[in-house]
């Protein structure tokens, strides 16, 4: 298995609170027990290999996709519960307990982050993470200081790899 | 006792006595009441006096905080742990210190063009008299955002001085709040963040009128010269002055020099920022083309350096590098500061004699002096760069190819830069490929690099990494060469009263202003590609700064620029550029204009009528695609107290605060109709006033939907969804999810897919539509009412 969490090094840092770094089989478990869990994918998903991947991940537990920034063409077809919404504005309605979700269904207690820019998803994650009691996981690439829990700094291939993983254990 | 005036006076039986009065203290704040007419409720206001309008606001807008740390460290009582919203030791939470650091940003930004105005007020004032008229072109309302703000019309640049007076002394009011145990609400906070970003924009439009009346800039020219910008229109042979900044005060005395001496063929003289725009607008009013070039934008700075095609550099003030100095020593490269604000322990030279300043230059003795003397500068600049230019021929920080190969050879891909790049490009691989002999991987960096040389100050292996990126794109660097309008300064009364009936009913479906600097996330065509998409579709496109400066650099396939391709009035499908930073204020207060000139609204002290009538019903969005400055911050702040939302690029979440509605909350999206004080039920747009994209296409889309404003008539709401739909359909693959919700009538819908929205209406919404006339019979929950009036202010209702 894929060391998902050996290289958690930052560059720059948001303080003293920083994401746990997780196995495929924490990852996998946590992304299986959420009760109301949202998939927040962001553009770096438009990327064929981890376009696949999302999708097999969306339909292997029949989670829905909050498609952010410019990523909802790689859906359109595709048989996934997918819309676009803004990150930032999705970032303010998750730490509100009143909002309906993108279904109408009420808010999410788990996000699964995907295809982001590090930079971007920190800081939408630093509201969530202050102010929300919603669980951060992340999947992506980078290590993300300010999910909840996250993968840490990985090789595209090791990356790639790590997902097949969590597909193959959902 | 009869009031004092101004001037000069004799008094009687004093022979030789002449008594002298520059300034009363408060006699602004009286004239405004005496001379202007009628006057709103809020001239010159304080921070209480904004925090109804800023309250109403932030009601539908909620702040939405996003820190950029855990912790507060700004007094010894820390540093705090703030996490989760807790408290620190000051009794601050978490949100209240993001707001505070937000507004932080704000006032420094406010602080840096007001004393930007300042400077050049008094630098102008000086050589040119109080009394000279001021001259923006052919309008009567000449400084909207003043009158706006102050309730003041100022006629002379002396006039100018109070309210420079005013924004200082809020501005030392507002510093004074960021002090531990002051504010402790984050929505005071908020409030006290929108006061000067307003101030901004009143500091900024005094920097513009200064500059454009006396320095001979184009006034409310549509037709200013086109401009050459880019790092490939150097022409290195000469000998090369580069100007950095933003204030062109100094720079103006090494062009009367340049030109006293003949000597604009013989030297090549370009800028990079702000500094460079204003350099081609002084004395361009007749518009002749100007000698001097723009080079590009802030991200552009150490790039020009490295090239070593500078013989000298002079900077000025805001957006220079802090590493100049270190950076030209090493290519020989002199670094002259002309301005108190940045003088980067260089030796102060003002007092000495030019020629010995020269000859210490040329020596090596110093790497470059202080000069505040501009008649000194004028000759000094021009003179190191002849002298320079032999001395320095063939230095450069660009690597041989013999080098080149040898220092990709020593990356070990360890991937140390990947993880500093702020713009997370990989360079690993990029330098990988490059080992292999292929520098394309490299060249494509380049333009998304925006040469901070993070990357370097953590290579194991001490590769200058930025050296090898622009060796990569030498060739990309020697093509870029673009065209760029001068800044055209104000928008007219009477482009205004041209334009300003299609604005409101939405006929002309919107102004997108696209400003700011270049932290792009993706490179700078994203601000020509979204120039172009809007131009296409007859928007009007307002440009200003660095953002302007990189629309320049891109060109169709015939080879012309935005600039070419499109004219430069207030109109339907043209771009006009207002010109550098400070020509922002002209964005904002042509939408003041647009209240004041075509609805005949009163401007002066009314900031929350006409913010609120902008809001409603002028279809304008801004559009900061790289904003990194707290200039920038400020800009749209003030924008969004005017009423105007803005679009920011994903690295402006780090500003910490944005401004969102719940479009799911039905509450908020109601208005008052001014005739009776009824309720109206309205679209959920703008469903903010400053949020984040992570894409230009996505930015699109955004724009599209945001310049739908409550007043459209049928017409203008049906072109403004038909935009929205189609750039919906065409970056994100789908059609919008809640179009419906803008649906008042049959009328409103685009005609080319009328009769197919009708039938989702009907299937999926459960509206009643009458098939035979294609007509809605019952289903939308807003109305149309052309003879509505639309307000967030309940006083301005007749009931009231």
């Amino acid at each position: 298995m894929v060391d998902t969490t050996k290289n958690t090094k930052l560059f720059t840092s948001y303080g003293v609170k920083t994401s746990k770094a997780i196995t495929t089989e924490v990852a996998a478990k946590l992304i299986s027990k959420a009760k109301r869990p949202l998939l927040v994918v962001g553009t770096g998903v438009l990327d064929p290999e981890l376009l696949d991947r999302t999708v097999k991940i969306a339909k292997a537990k029949n989670i829905p996709i909050a498609a952010t920034g410019s990523s909802m063409p790689g859906f359109v077809g595709k048989d996934v519960n997918a819309k676009y919404i803004n990150l930032h504005q999705l970032g303010f309605y998750l730490t509100d307990p009143n909002w309906p979700g993108l279904d109408g269904s009420g808010n999410y207690d788990t996000i699964v982050l995907l295809g982001h820019k590090k930079y971007y998803i920190n800081q939408v994650l630093s509201a969530t993470k202050n102010f929300s009691d919603v669980r951060a996981i992340s999947i992506d690439k980078n290590y993300i200081q300010n999910a909840t829990m996250s993968f840490g700094n990985l090789s595209k291939a090791d990356h790639i790899e790590a997902l097949d993983e969590i597909i193959d254990l959902l | 006792m009869s009031k004092l005036t101004t001037g000069s006076f004799s008094i009687e039986d004093l022979e030789s006595v002449q008594i002298t009065i520059n300034n009363i203290v408060g006699a602004a704040k009286e004239a405004a009441k005496e001379e202007l007419g009628p006057m709103g409720p809020t001239p010159f206001p304080t921070t209480a006096a904004v925090r109804d309008w800023s309250f109403t606001l932030f009601d539908r807008y909620e702040p939405v905080y996003t820190p950029m740390c855990d912790q507060c460290c700004y007094c010894t009582f820390g540093p705090c742990n703030l996490e989760g919203n807790k408290r620190g030791a000051c009794g601050l939470d978490m949100k209240g210190q993001t707001a505070r650091e937000f507004f932080l940003r704000c006032i420094t930004g406010c602080a840096c063009h007001s004393a930007h105005g300042r400077h050049l007020l008094d630098h102008i004032i000086n050589l040119f008299g109080e009394e000279m008229p001021i001259n923006m072109g052919a309008s009567n309302v000449i400084a909207p955002n003043i009158q706006l703000v102050t309730g003041r019309q100022p006629k002379t640049l002396g006039d100018l001085k109070p309210i420079m007076e005013y924004v200082e002394e809020e501005l030392g009011q507002l510093l004074a709040t960021i002090h531990a145990g002051q504010e402790g609400a984050a929505i005071d906070y908020d409030n006290k963040a929108m006061l000067a970003g307003i101030l901004d924009h009143v500091g900024m439009e005094v920097s513009d009128i200064a500059q454009v009346t006396a320095l001979g800039f184009p006034k409310s020219d549509p037709d200013a010269p086109l401009v050459e910008v880019g790092m490939g229109t150097l022409d290195a042979t000469k000998p090369v002055i580069i100007a950095i900044g933003h204030n062109v005060a100094g720079v103006t005395y090494i062009m009367d020099y340049m030109e006293d001496n003949d000597l604009t063929d013989k030297l090549e003289i370009g800028g990079l920022c702000c500094t460079a725009f204003d350099m081609t607008r002084y004395k361009r009013e007749d518009q002749k083309a100007p000698y001097a070039k723009i080079v590009g934008t802030i991200s552009k700075e150490l790039k020009v350096v490295r090239s070593g095609i500078p013989d000298v550099i002079v900077i000025d003030e805001q957006c220079v590098r802090a590493d100049l100095v270190e950076e030209g020593q090493k290519l020989k490269i002199p670094v002259i500061a002309s301005n108190e604000k940045v003088m980067y322990g260089l030796p102060d030279r003002t007092n000495d004699d030019v020629d010995a300043i020269v000859e210490d230059i040329k020596t090596g003795k110093i790497p470059g002096c202080v000069m505040l003397d501009y008649d000194k500068l004028g000759e000094l600049v021009p003179r190191i760069a002849m002298e320079m230019a032999p001395l320095r021929e063939g230095i450069s920080a660009i690597p041989t190819d013999e080098e080149m190969t040898n220092l990709v050879a020593k990356c070990v891909a360890c991937g140390e830069c990947a993880i500093a790049c702020p713009e997370e490009l990989d360079i690993p691989d990029a330098i990988q490929l490059a080992k292999e002999g292929d520098y394309s991987a490299l060249e494509y960096i380049h333009d998304l690099c925006v040469g901070c040389r993070r990357c370097e100050q953590v290579c194991n292996k001490d590769v200058p990494v930025l050296s090898v990126i622009e060796k990569a794109a030498q060739k990309a660097i020697a093509e870029e060469k673009g065209l760029v309008r001068a800044g055209r300064g104000q928008v007219s009364d009477a482009e205004i009263r041209a334009e300003g009936l299609n604005l409101v009913m939405g006929t002309t479906p919107g102004i997108v202003a696209i400003i700011g600097c270049s932290n792009y996330p993706a490179g700078s065509k994203d601000v020509y590609n979204i120039a172009e998409e809007f131009l296409n579709r007859n928007y009007i496109v307002a440009v200003s700064g660095c953002s302007a400066m990189d629309i320049g650099m891109y060109k169709d396939a015939d080879g012309r620029t935005l600039y070419e391709r499109f004219p430069g009035k207030f109109e339907r499908g043209n771009i006009l550029n207002t010109g550098s930073c400070v020509s922002n204020a002209h964005i904002s207060g042509t939408a003041h204009k647009v209240a004041g000139i075509f609805a005949q609204r009163n401007l002066s002290g009314n900031l929350a009528e006409i913010a609120d009538y902008t809001l409603n019903r002028v279809g304008a969005v801004g559009l900061a695609w790289g904003a990194y400055s707290q200039k920038a911050a400020a800009i749209g702040t003030g924008c969004n107290m005017f009423g105007i939302p803005a679009v920011l690029g994903p690295h402006s979440g780090k500003y910490r605060r944005a401004l969102i509605a719940k479009t799911y909350d039905e509450s908020k999206w109601k208005l008052y109709d001014s005739r009776n004080g009824s309720e109206l039920a309205i679209p959920p747009s703008p469903e903010f006033l400053i949020t984040t994209a992570e894409t230009w296409q996505e930015a699109c889309v955004i724009i599209a939907k945001n310049c739908i404003r409550v007043s459209d008539n049928n017409m203008g709401r049906s072109i403004k969804l038909t935009h929205w739909m189609e750039l919906s359909e065409k970056y994100l693959g789908v059609m919008p999810e809640d179009w419906w919700k803008f649906v008042r009538h049959e009328a409103d819908l685009p005609l080319s897919k009328r009769e197919a929205l009708l039938k989702i209406l009907e299937a999926e919404h459960g509206w009643e539509i009458d098939w035979k006339k294609k007509k809605i019979i019952s289903g939308p929950k807003i109305k149309f009412d052309v003879s509505a009036q639309p307000t967030n202010l309940k006083r301005l209702c007749k009931e009231a």
